[in-house]
């Protein structure tokens, strides 16, 4: 009983939620919460899954009355595919971070040897990289020695406010290191088997990411130069609606719309959402494996 | 050895050497133009222009019994590449970087980048 409804726990957490998650508007409204909640939707997802794989063997023997070989048997299989679960899961973590950080590396690199520094000595920040070329563009660079870097197009496109806008939201991803979600999310995503994978959490965080990168930097500057820099730097970008993350122009539009409202966080939302996140990662264990595990303790094969 | 200078400036400020001076340079030649600017040892550029060749963004040719050092890219075709690196997205590079305006597709951006160049 407990690894069916483990299973279902899982399946509905890797299936259904995400879906829900993602079109959902009400995160738009709490986007921290929101990145804690698609967190504790995966890390639960696992560990049903693991959980799953643990006691469904455990729960079979015994209730066919299995002798104490297969019971043993069943138990060690059990504890190395949840041991192969974990592995993967780490390869593909360690593997994530590895590449990341080496391309960031070279991109570094490259960004401090491309850099017109006489163009932005007035602009302030000493990690601050400005390329030539007119076609607008602004991004950060994670990492132990972080870059933010804009192409000359948008020191042309955005007046000094707008630029500073920019810089505070670049910064803000890479103060808060948001790469380290990003990273997490990407390699849970490879982790899992081709047929099964979906994009949902990784887009959906990704925005979030921004959303709260936006919300710093309007704190800091206002919200209109904010909103006038996104406007400018997506229509200088002629070819971002036809893009393949976002076919519709969504993410933008969402971005713009919370920009225009005069107050878009909600404390009671940020708090309940929270709440609910924390539920889902301690409540499965409470009511579903600590009882179990106390039956399986009780007829432990191996001692 | 380096003086007042960050190694990391001084690595660009070659770099703006080579690119301006449009064709390959000796290391004295390197360090004649930098020297017109401030005080800096031979030997000092020559391990800057080491360091660039380690890197792969210079090359260095043998040519009438000196090393000569050419970059490896025009900066535009530097730039061009590295503004690709940024706004390309695939599951591996997903969390690499963060962008400002959402993403591209890469051959929608080189095109972009094609076309903001002949502006």
């Amino acid at each position: 009983m407990t690894a069916l409804l483990l299973g279902a726990l899982g399946l509905t957490l890797s299936l259904i939620v995400p879906g829900i998650l993602a079109n959902a508007r009400w995160p738009d409204r709490a986007p921290v919460a929101a990145v804690v909640l698609w967190q504790a939707v995966t890390l639960t997802a696992v560990l049903a899954a693991l959980g799953v794989v643990l006691a469904a063997p455990e729960e079979v023997t015994r209730a066919a009355g299995s002798g104490r070989p297969v019971v043993e048997a069943a138990l060690i299989g059990a504890l190395a595919v949840a041991a192969l679960i974990i592995v993967r899961l780490l390869v593909s973590l360690i593997g994530v971070s590895r590449r990341s950080r080496a391309r960031r590396a070279r991109h570094r690199m490259l960004v401090d040897l491309l850099d017109r520094a006489e163009q932005h000595r007035e602009l302030g920040p000493d990690n601050l990289r400005v390329l030539d070329g007119p076609l607008p563009l602004a991004y950060c660079v994670p990492g132990r020695e972080p870059r933010v870097v804009l192409s000359h197009g948008v020191l042309q496109v955005l007046d000094r406010e707008q630029v500073d806008a920019v810089l505070a939201h670049e910064q803000t991803h890479l103060r808060h290191r948001h790469e380290v979600v990003m990273e997490s999310f990407t390699a849970f995503y490879r982790a899992v088997p081709r047929p099964l994978r979906s994009r949902l959490p990784l887009d959906a965080v990704h925005l979030l990411l921004e959303m709260i990168a936006d919300d710093v930097a309007r704190r800091r500057v206002g919200a209109a130069p904010l909103r006038a820099a996104l406007e400018r730097l997506s229509d200088a970008v002629p070819l971002t609606e036809d893009a393949a993350a976002d076919p519709r122009g969504d993410a933008r539009r969402r971005r713009l719309a919370r920009l225009g409202e005069s107050h878009t966080g909600s404390v009671a939302l940020t708090v309940l959402v929270t709440v609910a996140a924390a539920g889902l990662l301690v409540l499965p264990t409470v009511i579903l494996v600590v009882p179990w595990l106390d039956r399986a303790l009780e007829a432990w094969p191996l001692s | 050895m380096l003086g007042h200078m960050a190694l990391g400036d001084l690595e660009r400020e070659v770099m703006t050497q080579l690119w301006d001076a449009g064709e390959p340079l000796t290391v004295r030649q390197v360090h004649e133009r930098l020297s017109r600017q401030r005080d800096l040892a031979y030997t000092t550029v020559m391990t800057v222009l080491d360091r660039l060749a380690k890197k792969g963004v210079v090359t260095q040719q043998k040519a009438d019994r000196a090393y000569r050092y050419a970059p490896a890219q025009t900066r535009e075709e530097m730039t061009a590449s590295v503004m690709l690196d940024a706004l390309t997205s695939s599951d591996d590079q997903d969390a690499a970087l963060a962008y400002f305006v959402g993403r591209l597709p890469p051959d929608a951006l080189a095109a972009a980048i094609e076309a903001a160049r002949k502006k």
